[in-house]
C-alpha cells in the first residue's frame, strides 16, 4: 500500500469545512434555534455558513423534516419537535389562511408561537445539553431558545428575520401590544424564570437583516442592536428553463411559500395584468393555479429565487421579508400586496423608501395591478431607490458582519 | 337614530364603498353591526384609505387611530361600522 496520505474530508458537516484566513479566533459553538418556517430558516443558513467557513462548530435545532431541505449537506440539527403540536398546526393551516389582522396576530400568539416555544423546549434544552453551544441564537419566534440559554447561563443572540418588531407596528394600540408582552411573561413563568425579559429583543445582540434604509432612523436603538442587513448566500435551488426568457423586461411574481393555493385569484389577477404588457412574468405558484396562461407568463412551483432575480426588473411580492430584502439587494423595485403579519409593515417600509409600491391582496384589481408595474418598471425613482437600499445593503455587511457580532459574544 | 348619526353613517357607507369597490360588495349590506375584520375583511391598505378620507372629511374628529388607541385585542377584531360612527359623533359633540 502506498504511504501517500490522502487528505479526506470531514463527515461531520459543516465544522469540517477548512479554517478561512480568519484565525485570529477561537473555535467556538453556535447553535441557532429556528421554526419551521422557510423565510426564518434561510437568513440562519447564511450566517451559519459564513461561521463554519470561520472554523467554528454550527448546528441548529428545530423541525428536522423542515429544515433539512433548506439546510447545506450534512448540517448538524437536532430535533425538538412535538407530533401533538405539528398535527395541530397542519389541521389549522386552512384557517391560518383566511385570517387577517388582529386575527392573525392572535392566532400566530396563541396557537403559533406561544405553543411552538413549549413544544421545542424540551428539543432545544437538550440540544444545548449535547452540542455545548456558546452561544444560542434565537429566532424571534422561538420563545424556548432564549429560556433555554438563560437557564444555563448561555450568552443567546435574537435572529431578527423581519425587521416588522422594529418600527413598532403597535405603538398605536397599547392594550394590543401589553398583550403580546403577557403571552411572552407568562411563557416565561411557565418554565421557571421570573426575571421577565423580553424575549424578541436579546440584551446581549439583536441581529436584523435589514438597515435603516428600509427601518427608518435606527440611531435609537442601543448598541447591541446590529441591522446587517440581509444575509443572502442560502445554497442555489431548483431548475429554471432558462431559455423562456427572452429578453424583454421580465418580473418575479411570489406570493411566499405558505400561501400557494390561497393566492390563486391574485395569480389569475396577475396574469391577467400583464397578459398585453411587453413583459414578461414568472408566477411562483402551484401547478394549476392559473389555468391557460398567457404565452408571456411562465407559472413554476418552485423557482432558484436569487439566481432568477438576476435576471429579473422588478418583483411582486406579499411582502414577506426575505423575498421583499433579496429583490432589493439586487436593485429590483417591488409592488407589494401584503396579505397578513408583518406583512403590511414591510409594504409601507418599502414604499416609504420609494423603492415601490404598495397595493391590495384579496381585491385587487387587474388595472391595479398593471399600473403599480408599470410604474415601477418605467419610472426610474422606484429604480434609483430600490438601488440606495441595495448600496446601504452592501454597507452593512450581511452574514459577514452578523459573523463578526457573534464572535464578540464568546 | 337621529339625522345626525344618519349623516355621519351613510358617509362611512359611502367611504367604505369607494375604498372596497361597489362590486365587491354585492353580498354584504353595509350598517351599523358590519365589522371590519369579519365581514368585510379590510385590508391594512384600506384601513389607511378609509383613515385618510375620515380625516379628510372630519378632520381630528375622524381621527381613526384615536378609536383604535384605546381597543384591546377582542375589541379591535370585532370593530364595527357602528363604533367608528359613535367615535365621530362623539367627537362632533
Amino acid at each position: 500500500m502506498s504511504a501517500r496520505r490522502v487528505a479526506v474530508p470531514s463527515l461531520l458537516g459543516e465544522g469540517g469545512v477548512q479554517r478561512g484566513p480568519n484565525t485570529g479566533i477561537p473555535r467556538r459553538r453556535f447553535l441557532f434555534a429556528v421554526p419551521p418556517l422557510t423565510g426564518h430558516v434561510n437568513p440562519t443558513v447564511a450566517v451559519g455558513g459564513e461561521l463554519a467557513r470561520r472554523g467554528h462548530k454550527v448546528a441548529w435545532v428545530g423541525h428536522k423534516a423542515a429544515l433539512e431541505p433548506l439546510l447545506r449537506h450534512g448540517a448538524q440539527i437536532f430535533a425538538a419537535e412535538d407530533a401533538a403540536f405539528g398535527a395541530r398546526m397542519e389541521a389549522a393551516r386552512e384557517q391560518w389562511l383566511g385570517l387577517r389582522g388582529p386575527a392573525a396576530l392572535r392566532f400566530l400568539w396563541e396557537e403559533f408561537i406561544v405553543p411552538l416555544g413549549h413544544a421545542m423546549m424540551p428539543g432545544v434544552q437538550a440540544a444545548v445539553r449535547r452540542f455545548h453551544p456558546d452561544v444560542v441564537i434565537a429566532d424571534q419566534q422561538v420563545l424556548a431558545a432564549p429560556v433555554a440559554a438563560r437557564l444555563r447561563g448561555i450568552p443567546w443572540a435574537t435572529s431578527a428575520t423581519t425587521s416588522a418588531e422594529f418600527t413598532r407596528p403597535l405603538a398605536g394600540m397599547p392594550k394590543v401590544e401589553e398583550w403580546v408582552r403577557e403571552r411572552i411573561g407568562e411563557f416565561q413563568l411557565d418554565h421557571g424564570i421570573d426575571d421577565l425579559l423580553d424575549l424578541r429583543f436579546s440584551d446581549h445582540l439583536v441581529l436584523v437583516f435589514s438597515t435603516a434604509a428600509l427601518v427608518g432612523d435606527t440611531s435609537v436603538f442601543p448598541g447591541h442592536f446590529a441591522f446587517v442587513g440581509p444575509a443572502l448566500g442560502r445554497p442555489p435551488g431548483n431548475d429554471f428553463p432558462w431559455e423562456w426568457l427572452d429578453g424583454r423586461p421580465a418580473v418575479l411574481v411570489s406570493m411566499g411559500t405558505l400561501n400557494g393555493a390561497a393566492a390563486g385569484r391574485f395569480f389569475q389577477v396577475a396574469a391577467d395584468a400583464v397578459r398585453d404588457m411587453d413583459v414578461q412574468a414568472v408566477l411562483v405558484a402551484p401547478p394549476g393555479a392559473v389555468p391557460d396562461p398567457p404565452s408571456n407568463v411562465l407559472v413554476r412551483d418552485r423557482v432558484p429565487q436569487l439566481k432568477l432575480l438576476e435576471r429579473m426588473s422588478a418583483v411582486v411580492s406579499h411582502g414577506g421579508h426575505n423575498t421583499v430584502c433579496e429583490a432589493l439587494a439586487r436593485g429590483l423595485p417591488l409592488v407589494v400586496a401584503a396579505i397578513r403579519d408583518d406583512q403590511p409593515v414591510i409594504a409601507r417600509q418599502v414604499a416609504a423608501a420609494g423603492a415601490g409600491i404598495p397595493i391590495r391582496f384579496g381585491r385587487v384589481r387587474e388595472a391595479e395591478l398593471r399600473d403599480a408595474l408599470a410604474a415601477v418598471l418605467t419610472d426610474d425613482a422606484y429604480r434609483a431607490a430600490a438601488r440606495r437600499v441595495r448600496d446601504s445593503f452592501t454597507e452593512a455587511g450581511g452574514a459577514a458582519q452578523a459573523a463578526d457580532r457573534l464572535e464578540k459574544l464568546t | 337614530m337621529t339625522s345626525a348619526d344618519d349623516g355621519v353613517l351613510a358617509e362611512v357607507v359611502r367611504m367604505l364603498v369607494e375604498v372596497v369597490g361597489e362590486d365587491f360588495l354585492l353580498d354584504v349590506q353595509v350598517g351599523p353591526d358590519t365589522t371590519f375584520n369579519g365581514d368585510l375583511a379590510l385590508e391594512s391598505i384600506e384601513f389607511v384609505a378609509l383613515a385618510e378620507k375620515l380625516r379628510a372629511r372630519y378632520g381630528d374628529r375622524g381621527d381613526f387611530a384615536g378609536l383604535v388607541a384605546g381597543m384591546d385585542l377582542d375589541q379591535i377584531m370585532n370593530m364595527t361600522v357602528g363604533d367608528l360612527t359613535q367615535h365621530v359623533e362623539a367627537a362632533h359633540a
